[in-house]
């Protein structure tokens, strides 16, 4: 063979390695999707935190492959597989509740206990899409794992479908993280649909001071119960309580601003990028993961529904001044601080002087707490 | 001091008591005396086996133990260490043959079960019976004697929890590998979700509405003590009171003195509660120019104008 064809055979070679030649419309779509989430997080400023990551992971996940050069996400041995096994394995979902629980202030949740039930009411959403789910023909463990998107808890829907349904996992990731992006346009028309205007001016009691003591027992003895009602949320409840103590304990002030700050931000990084590259078009782009964004749409709503419309009913049993303003309801859901500062916007779209952020962050915070104990019922249930 | 070696001793204690809580997650799980057209071992042999089963969700390294059919001689045969094969899985089962053919390697047993009145798993200590079983007399040919559902019942021996069995089953579950999963169960009882939607929504509210009274009792404590203690600063307070004239201070100066020590924590990230403890420790180091700070330093460029 001459020179020349030996250069044009290795440059044929060459070419079928590069994306170029193996892209196909599916991973151009994928690009496309990835493009526009980091477009969203930089341009409008949707939860760029977790929309960069997982953008650009989507990104990296979707160049075309030349199958076997273990560089993949799904190919064993390769440094994206082996960083992708704390989210198979889910190590990194309770990292980042660690680090939660060190950067949450309970205050508002323990100054006014009632709220709690706010947050277990919004955990309607994870159950309606579960319904939803199995109406459509999804399996129950795949419903739970797709249900779990309406708890609007990224790591926790990622640690539970992990388990019940792997293969939904980037779907189901993908779908949680978007929607906590979008809590802002989902949840105020059905907080003014549900609620009179009326209603939106209640002016809620300013909330006590709480005592450093009581918020070094809300931790310990959070856990201890959540625990023994539901053990199976262990590795959530556990890490989010123990985090809390770290931060409230006084005395472990660099494990926390670790967890909270370092820690926290590294595994974020990992998780986003991740969960993105595992979106692989010939895994994601399927009749499936249409199906979940359209259930993780409803489930936001179910929960925002049930979150409001809870506290309108709760109000029928509370006295005149003691009352909750509905538009707290939304912030059941556990997208911390994202619903409570919808709570808060919508508030004073309504009264200028009327700030519910404080009263919607008992809620929120209470949403953590009660996704991660839905979760646990789920797995313990279908696991 | 004395205090720290208690402690130190007793989480020893516990550790290696640990340790042999895994090998006591190992059942004797079925066994097969007289073996005539049953299972063949790697020679093509066939020679009565009895199962052990790892009841528990971590793996379990046997290497080191004891199988006996003497009670009086625990240590009958060991079972080889540092084989990969003896840490066994998670709910999994290891199989061994009772030849009387060691030789023949790890899993097969110096005795056999034809001349065996039990057979007794000992741990690595040596002494004690992690598990034991009387072999039956009288089982049929080919047909074996186990627990009806893997490591249930009892392991005093006296066979709680162990029945003939309908069919032989080596190395695999005892109660059939046709069982169901729990979403399959689930799929069945519940198809619509409804059960589960109210099961789970009633535990979450119940978890939390117990969290909602613990915290409104501990609350009611909290601001009792509070209370109590305001009160004490106010009986003081007025004591001073009375011999010092106090200016009162107008609200404004209550407010810029909140906003001042709210912008001062926010800047300093202080916490609320602070420790007032504050430690110098001295530190000897000796110079090397490998932990000079010079030599790590980076040098900033610097922009020299012409």
């Amino acid at each position: 063979m001459s020179t020349g064809a030996t250069i044009i055979e290795n440059l044929k070679m060459f070419w079928s390695f590069t994306g170029f030649h193996n892209a196909t419309v599916s991973h151009l779509i994928m690009i496309l999707i990835g493009l526009i989430f980091i477009y969203l997080a930089i341009k409008k400023d949707w939860e760029p935190m977790l929309l960069v990551p997982i953008g650009f992971g989507i990104l990296i996940g979707n160049i075309p492959l030349f199958p076997g050069l273990q560089v993949g996400v799904y190919e064993e041995g390769s440094v994206l597989n082996i960083l992708y096994q704390g989210v198979k394995q889910g190590f990194y979902p309770p990292l980042i509740f660690l680090g939660i629980g060190a950067m949450t202030d309970f205050s508002a949740l323990i100054s006014n206990p009632k709220l709690l039930l706010i947050g277990a009411a919004a955990q309607l959403g994870i159950f309606g899409a579960y319904a939803i789910s199995l109406a459509i023909g999804f399996t129950p463990s795949e419903a739970g794992a797709i249900g779990i998107i309406g708890g609007a808890d990224g790591p926790t829907a990622i640690f539970l479908s992990g388990r019940l349904a792997p293969d939904l996992m980037g779907a189901i990731a993908v779908s949680a993280y978007s929607y906590m992006a979008l809590v802002p346009v989902i949840q105020p028309p059905i907080m003014r649909l549900c609620t009179t205007k009326k209603e939106r001016l209640i002016r809620m009691k300013p909330p006590r001071p709480v005592s450093p003591v009581e918020k070094k027992i809300f931790p310990i003895i959070g856990f201890l119960l959540t625990a023994f009602i539901v053990p199976s949320g262990i590795p959530l409840l556990g890490m989010l309580f123990f985090g809390n103590l770290i931060k409230e304990s006084g005395v472990t002030r660099r494990l926390a601003n670790t967890a909270s700050g370092p820690l926290i931000d590294i595994v974020t990084i990992l998780i986003g990028i991740t969960v993105g590259a595992s979106t692989q078009a010939d895994k994601f782009l399927q009749g499936s993961s249409v199906l979940i964004f359209g259930i993780g749409a409803l489930s936001f709503v179910i929960a925002t529904f049930g979150g409001v419309l809870f506290v309108k009913f709760f109000n029928l049993f509370l006295k005149e001044g003691n009352k909750i303003n509905p538009l707290i309801g939304n912030a059941g859901v556990s997208a911390v601080p994202d619903a409570a500062r919808v709570s808060l916007n919508v508030g004073l779209e309504y009264d200028k002087t009327n700030y519910l952020l404080m009263h919607a962050m008992g809620p929120n915070v209470a949403g953590v707490i009660g996704s991660a104990v839905a979760a646990g019922i789920l797995l313990g249930f279908l696991a | 001091m004395m205090k720290k070696i208690i402690i130190i001793s007793v989480s020893l204690f516990l550790a290696l008591s640990l340790s042999a809580q895994n090998q006591a997650d190992m059942y004797l799980n079925e066994l097969l005396v007289t073996n005539t057209a049953d299972f063949q071992d790697d020679f093509g042999q066939q020679n009565a086996w009895f199962e052990l089963f790892n009841s528990s969700y971590g793996t379990v390294d046997i290497g080191g133990c004891f199988l006996t059919n003497d009670r009086n001689n625990p240590k009958k045969y060991i079972i080889p260490k540092g084989d990969v094969l003896t840490k066994i899985k998670p709910r999994q089962h290891v199989l061994f043959w009772a030849d009387n053919q060691p030789f023949h390697g790890t899993f097969h047993v110096n005795f056999t079960l034809a001349e065996s009145d039990s057979i007794f798993f000992v741990a690595s200590d040596g002494r004690t019976v992690i598990d034991c079983i009387a072999v039956p007399k009288n089982l049929s040919e080919n047909v074996s004697f186990g627990r009806l559902d893997d490591g249930k019942g009892t392991k005093d021996g006296k066979g709680t929890g162990w029945a003939v069995m309908e069919r032989t089953s080596p190395s695999t579950n005892n109660s059939g590998v046709d069982g169901k999963t729990k979403s399959q169960i689930m799929a069945e009882t519940d198809p619509y979700g409804g059960i589960m939607a109210l099961i789970a929504m009633s535990t979450v509210f119940m978890a939390l509405i117990v969290l909602c009274f613990l915290f409104k009792g501990v609350a009611k404590i909290s601001m009792n003590s509070q209370d109590k203690k305001s009160k004490a600063t106010q009986k003081s307070a007025s004591v001073e009171a009375k011999t010092v004239s106090v200016t009162e201070a107008s609200a404004e100066s209550f407010a810029a003195i909140a906003m001042a020590l709210h912008l001062f924590n926010e800047e300093n990230q202080a916490h609320d509660d602070e420790s007032f403890v504050v430690t110098q420790v001295h530190t000897d180091r000796t110079y090397s120019p490998w932990s000079s700070k010079i030599y790590t330093l980076r040098q900033t460029p610097q922009i020299i104008k012409k």
